[in-house]
Parts: structure tokens; C-alpha cells; sequence
């Protein structure tokens, strides 16, 4: 494996393990707010569940980054 | 399908007001609209309980309290099908008769059935505190022969954590102050935790020494009224005697409930149904008008059943009530409550949309598109034979156990969705991940999802997607011309035509399409922009630009249904592996059953998640009208 090859493949992981990250910190925030509105308002689940889901768009994108990489270095070896 | 909904009103002189309400409860098909929300509101005064209604109402609204907590103290022994012809017939007694009833039934079992709850109370709770007792005693049974027994003396017990023990020392010499030698005080460490201590002291000077104590913050342990006299061991020993009679005692407390809920239960189910019912019915005085001698009652109900409440209103109060169905106005369709009316296959999806909200009135019940296509989401996601028919079995395991209306509702939706996933497991050629390759050399009918066929795997994604996200337009664009609203119409055109246009480039760019067409697809898409922006005013030239991107980023959204299986195969993939690792078979064995029931559970919570999210957020968001309120008819509370 030569340095642009494992460069590459470090971006990849970064892509999705960054997004992963910051989805997290999201969910989490949103998390422990919908959680917190819950037990107020329980008829809320349908739209705290949404919102819940909302950030995890940002991994799905990071994956697809990270997957278009996997295929340029296949496509290259 | 929404149900189609009328507006009725019915007009009748006072007199007939009560038997016209009961009829309409018992037929339990119409919800009542507040008088003042009516267009004719200024015209009428609003009905409201007189003085003794009020008290009476009061009457009712305590009976119904007290049968409530009788039936909660008395074990339910009730014959359902008795109790509803019963329920029919009590239905039509007059109030007071009921009220009378009620009161003997209260005054019958009352006393009875409280003074054997309260029994069975203090047994528990005399049950409990001898445990409790019961394992503290027996830490200083080990003092127990060293304690003098002399009359006139009190003893008093203590259980002191054991690194504090050395206020013992501290509590001896403060002792020694305030009693001289007239007392005794032993200890003992009984466990690693704690320590224990028996003082002996005049009785005259009790209160001196529990004033000590609580000013060391030592609280000593209060026996029971009855133990406090006798030693230790005697103690012990009747407090196991007392805990052998409890049960027994219990029991006996028990058949009595028992007996009282088969002679009375049914009575009292019956009596505190009735009654609620004749309490909703006067609630439901003040939302109805009245002129001088007439009353005015409207409200929403089912076309369908417009023509059975005439003529069960004909047939119990009689032709003197002018019973007419009232057209509907623009603005009042705002007001009509919603009722979901789909055929039984769809029928358990209908919570996952009141999940978030009710469709308005007149708008496009989503229901059916979700019952199509959230199957296939989940399948395409879990796609796995083996874990496809571990979900029907638990989705049969639900729909035989259940009786809720709710958990059913899941069963039936988990039934489809296994189906789904056996059938996207057979395309795939997945059983346990690869295994089913490993041991019987199951191969994929369509595609492997794997490292080697992930682009078409991606591309099966976005190809889902971006027909999902189009319907979506469509069908939004035909409910913004149905609905005449041209903002809606010129925004979800544009974003239609924008969509098209990027994927019309896009395949350009990937060389599915000539070059020659570029212009075209560029047109289309400064077309689709400027449609969308045109209703956001001037910020459109900004906005429109920001909503195309984001019309990408929906389809692209698609690409869960790829990366959250791919997630689940590899998991499985682990759980494989791991039982090759290990050298013992049964430990290989279970570790490997162990991910791999992880990996459904994940599996089955996740692809519901984001097969919903996929349609709450990027479907349902191009043409769903929500905001009705669900249709809540004035009905009998059952038995």
C-alpha cells in the first residue's frame, strides 16, 4: 500500500467518523430536549422522533463520501 | 381514506332535550360542536345546569368516584356478555333510579369491602415491617444472652455502620455521665458492615437517654407495641410464627374479596358506567343553544350514518325534532374532525400517521402510500431470510398474545415487514449474513451486498429514493391544483422540475444521456428555480437556489436504505466470525447467537426508524396537509 493509497483511506475514515461525531453531539442535544418534552407533552413522540432522525442525515452523507473514496481506490488499484 | 363527514343540526323543543342526548350517546356516532363555534351562535343562549342539576350532577360525579374504588378493591369476576345486555337495558333506566341503586350498593359493600382492603393493607404492611424486623434481630441475637432482664429497666437496640462504631466509646461515656453505673452497654461487630449494641437502662430515665442518642444522631430500633416487652429470642421466634399465619391470614382476606366481587362486580362495573355515561350527557348541556323553547344541537358525523340517526332519533323521541344536515363552508372545513377509514391491510398503519399528526380535513390520507412502501423500506434494510423469519415469528408471537388494538396494530405492520425482509434476504443471498452461503451455498438472486457490488447497491438507493421523492411531487402538485392554492402549486412545480433537471445532468455526467442535452436539463433547471422562488418574494433569488440543493440532499437521504443494511450484514458478519474464533464450540455458539440477536434487535428498531423518517421527512413533507383533529363522537363509555 503506497502513502496516497493510505492517505485515501484515512479520509475515508475521517468522512464518516467526523460526521459520525457531530451526529452524535446532535442527537444528543436533541435527545435529552425531546426527552424532556416528552413527559410534559407525550403526544409529541411522532415529531421529536423526526427531529431525533433529522441529524442523522449528516453520517448517511459522510458514508456516502467515504464510500465514493473506498470505490476511487478500488477503482485505482 | 379520510371518511366523508356531515354537519347536522337539530333543533327540538326542551322537554325532549334529555331522551335526544341519550339516544345519541346510545347510537354513539355523532361529536358535538360547542354552540358558540356555530355561525347562528348570537341567535341562541347557551344551555347550562340549573341549581339542583348542578347538585345532582355533583351527586353523580362522587357515586361514580366511590364505585370506581370499589371495583378497584374487588377482584373483577365479571361475565362480559351478561354484563352488556344488562348495560343495554340499565342504559334506558331514569336517572334517579340509578342514582338510588347506586347509593345502596355504596352503602351495601362499602363498609364491607373497605374494612377487608384495609386488612389486607395492614397485613402486607405487617408483613413487610417483620422481614425488615426480622433480618435485624437476627444481627443482634448474637447480644442477646448477655442482656440482663430486669423489671423496670428499658432496653433499647442499635445498629451502628461498623466504621462508625467508635461513637459506641463516645455514647458509653456520656452514659457514664448522665447515669453513673446504672446501665449496660454492649456491642458486637455482627458483619463486615455493621455493628451492633444493646443498652440497658432505668426506665425513669428514657427519656434522657433517647435525647443522647438523637443528639448523636443514633436512632434506635423501635420494636413493634407487642415484641417490645419480651427478649430477643422469644421475639424471633414469634415473629416467624406471626409470618407463617400472615399468608394464611391473606388468603382467608382474599376469598372473602373474591366472593364479594363475584355477588357485587358486575353491579358495580354496571352502576359506574351508566353513570358516566349521565355525566357526559350533562357535560354535553353546555355546549348545546337554545331559543325560549327549543334547543339547537350540531355537530360532525359520518355521511354514512346521517340516515341511521334520523331514523333512530324518529324512532326514540319521535318526529316532533327537525333533524337537517347543514352544507359546509370554506372556512368551517377547518373545523371538521377527521376519522381514518382505510380497508383492514392498511388499517395498522393508521397510528404510525397519527404518530405525528391527523391529516386536515379534505386532504390526502398518506396511510395506504406508508402501509406500501415502509414494508419495503424495512426490507430492503434488513434483508436477511434468517432474521425475516425470527420478525414474523415474533409478529405472530405479538398477534397471538395481544389483545391491545395498538400492539396488534404493530404485530400486523412486523408481520409485513418480515415478509419483506425474507424476500429481500432471498435477493440479496443472505441468511445470517454470508452464512447461509457458508452452509448450504445459498446464493443471491439479484445482488450481493457487499464490497464488490456496493455502487449498484448505491445506485438501487438513489433510484428508490429519487422515485419516492418525484410521487411525493406529484402527488403534492395534484393536491396544491385540486385545492386551487397556486403558491403551492408554482413551489412544488419548481421543485419538481428542478429535480428532474439534476437528475437529467447528472445522468449527462455520468454518460447515460448525450452531451448534446445539456442545455435543456440547464433551462429545466433555471425553470424549476425560478417556479419555487417566485412565491418566497424577493428572498426567493437566495432561498430558491438553497431548496434545490436540498431537493439532492433528500435523495440522497436514500442512501440509509444501503449504509444501515450494509451495517446489519457486517454485524452479522462479526457474529460469524467471532463463533470461528473461538476453539469451544458451545462458547463460539453463543456468543454468535448473542450478536446475532443483537444485531436484529438493532436491525428491527433502526429500519423502522428510518424507514419512518424517510417518509415523515422526505415524502410526506412534498404534499401532506396536517392539522385535523381527530373525530371524537359523543358515545356510551362501555362496559
Amino acid at each position: 500500500m503506497d502513502l496516497t493509497t493510505g492517505l485515501l483511506a484515512i479520509g475515508a475514515g475521517l468522512a464518516v467518523g467526523l460526521a459520525a461525531l457531530a451526529t452524535g453531539l446532535a442527537q444528543g442535544r436533541i435527545g435529552s430536549a425531546g426527552v424532556g418534552a416528552l413527559t410534559e407533552k407525550p403526544e409529541l413522540f411522532g415529531s421529536i422522533l423526526i427531529m431525533l432522525a433529522l441529524p442523522e442525515t449528516l453520517v448517511i452523507l459522510g458514508f456516502a463520501v467515504a464510500s465514493m473514496i473506498i470505490l476511487l481506490l478500488k477503482t485505482g488499484a | 381514506m379520510l371518511l366523508p363527514m356531515a354537519k347536522i343540526r337539530i333543533v327540538g323543543a326542551k322537554e325532549k332535550l334529555d331522551t335526544t342526548l341519550c339516544a345519541i350517546q346510545r347510537l354513539g356516532v355523532m361529536q358535538i360542536q360547542d354552540v358558540a363555534e356555530q355561525p347562528q351562535a348570537p341567535l341562541l343562549t347557551k344551555l347550562s345546569l340549573d341549581a339542583s342539576a348542578v347538585e345532582r350532577r355533583n351527586e353523580i360525579s362522587f357515586l361514580v368516584a366511590r364505585l370506581g374504588s370499589l371495583a378497584a378493591m374487588l377482584p373483577q369476576a365479571i361475565n362480559t356478555a351478561d354484563l352488556s345486555r344488562r348495560y343495554d337495558a340499565a342504559s334506558l333506566m331514569p336517572t334517579e333510579e340509578l342514582i338510588v341503586d347506586a347509593r345502596r350498593v355504596v352503602d351495601e359493600l362499602g363498609p364491607e369491602s373497605q374494612a377487608l382492603a384495609l386488612r389486607r393493607d395492614q397485613l402486607q404492611a405487617e408483613e413487610a415491617s417483620l422481614t425488615r424486623y426480622q433480618a435485624t434481630l437476627r444481627k443482634l441475637l448474637p447480644l442477646a444472652g448477655e442482656i440482663p432482664q430486669l423489671d423496670g429497666y428499658e432496653t433499647v437496640a442499635l445498629l451502628i455502620e461498623r466504621r462508625a462504631s467508635g461513637v459506641l466509646d463516645l455514647v458509653r461515656q456520656q452514659l457514664g455521665e448522665l447515669l453513673g453505673d446504672r446501665f449496660e452497654l454492649n456491642a458486637r461487630h455482627v458483619d463486615d458492615q455493621t455493628t451492633a449494641a444493646i443498652v440497658v437502662f432505668p426506665k425513669e430515665q428514657s427519656a434522657r437517654v433517647n435525647a443522647l442518642l438523637g443528639r448523636e444522631n443514633i436512632s434506635p430500633l423501635r420494636l413493634p407495641q407487642e415484641l417490645a416487652r419480651v427478649s430477643l429470642t422469644e421475639t424471633l421466634a414469634t415473629m416467624e410464627r406471626r409470618l407463617a399465619e400472615i399468608p394464611r391470614e391473606m388468603a382467608r382476606v382474599d376469598d372473602e374479596l373474591r366472593e364479594l366481587g363475584r355477588s357485587w362486580g358486575s353491579t358495580v362495573a354496571l352502576l359506574r358506567a351508566v353513570l358516566t355515561d349521565r355525566l357526559r350527557q350533562m357535560d354535553v348541556i353546555g355546549l348545546v343553544g337554545a331559543t325560549r323553547y327549543t334547543f339547537v344541537l350540531a355537530g360532525w358525523i359520518a355521511r354514512r350514518d346521517v340516515k341511521k340517526l334520523k331514523d333512530t332519533l324518529a324512532q326514540e323521541v319521535g318526529h316532533e325534532l327537525l333533524v337537517e344536515e347543514l352544507r359546509v363552508s370554506g372556512e368551517e372545513l377547518k373545523q371538521v374532525p377527521v376519522a381514518l377509514a382505510n380497508p383492514p391491510p392498511v388499517r395498522p398503519f393508521e397510528f404510525l400517521v397519527r404518530l405525528i399528526a391527523l391529516p386536515r380535513y379534505g386532504a390526502l390520507d398518506p396511510t395506504p402510500l406508508l402501509a406500501f412502501f415502509m414494508p419495503i423500506f424495512f426490507g430492503v434494510i434488513l434483508g436477511d431470510i434468517a432474521y425475516g423469519i425470527l420478525l414474523l415469528l415474533l409478529a405472530g408471537l405479538v398477534l397471538r398474545t395481544s389483545r391491545r388494538p395498538v400492539y396488534r396494530s404493530i404485530g400486523q405492520v412486523l408481520l409485513l415487514c418480515g415478509f419483506w425482509s425474507v424476500l429481500f434476504g432471498v435477493l440479496f443471498g443472505e441468511f445470517l449474513g454470508a452464512l447461509g452461503h457458508q452452509l448450504f451455498g445459498l446464493k443471491p438472486v439479484w445482488m450481493e451486498r457487499s464490497g464488490a457490488t456496493l455502487k449498484a447497491l448505491f445506485v438501487f438507493a438513489l433510484a428508490v429514493g429519487g422515485v419516492h421523492v418525484v410521487l411525493g411531487f406529484v402527488l403534492g402538485i395534484w393536491e396544491a391544483f385540486r385545492i386551487r392554492s397556486h403558491k403551492e402549486l408554482s413551489e412544488r412545480l419548481g421543485k419538481f422540475i428542478a429535480l428532474i433537471a439534476v437528475f437529467w445532468l447528472v445522468a449527462i455526467v455520468a454518460g447515460k444521456l448525450p452531451r448534446d442535452l445539456t442545455t435543456p436539463g440547464t433551462v429545466a433547471l433555471i425553470i424549476g428555480i425560478v417556479l419555487l422562488s417566485v412565491p418566497m418574494g424577493w428572498l426567493g433569488g437566495l432561498l430558491g437556489p438553497i431548496e434545490t440543493l436540498g431537493l439532492v440532499s433528500n435523495v440522497l437521504s436514500y442512501l440509509r436504505l444501503a449504509a444501515i443494511g450494509l451495517a446489519s450484514f457486517y454485524l452479522a458478519e462479526v457474529a460469524n466470525r467471532l463463533y470461528g474464533i473461538s476453539t469451544d464450540v458451545a462458547i463460539g455458539t453463543v456468543v454468535a447467537a448473542l450478536l446475532h440477536a443483537l444485531n436484529l434487535a438493532i436491525g428491527i428498531v433502526s429500519a423502522s426508524i428510518q424507514s419512518l423518517r424517510l417518509h415523515y421527512v422526505e415524502f410526506f413533507t412534498k404534499f401532506y396537509e396536517s392539522g385535523g383533529s381527530p373525530f371524537r363522537p359523543f358515545k356510551q363509555s362501555g362496559v
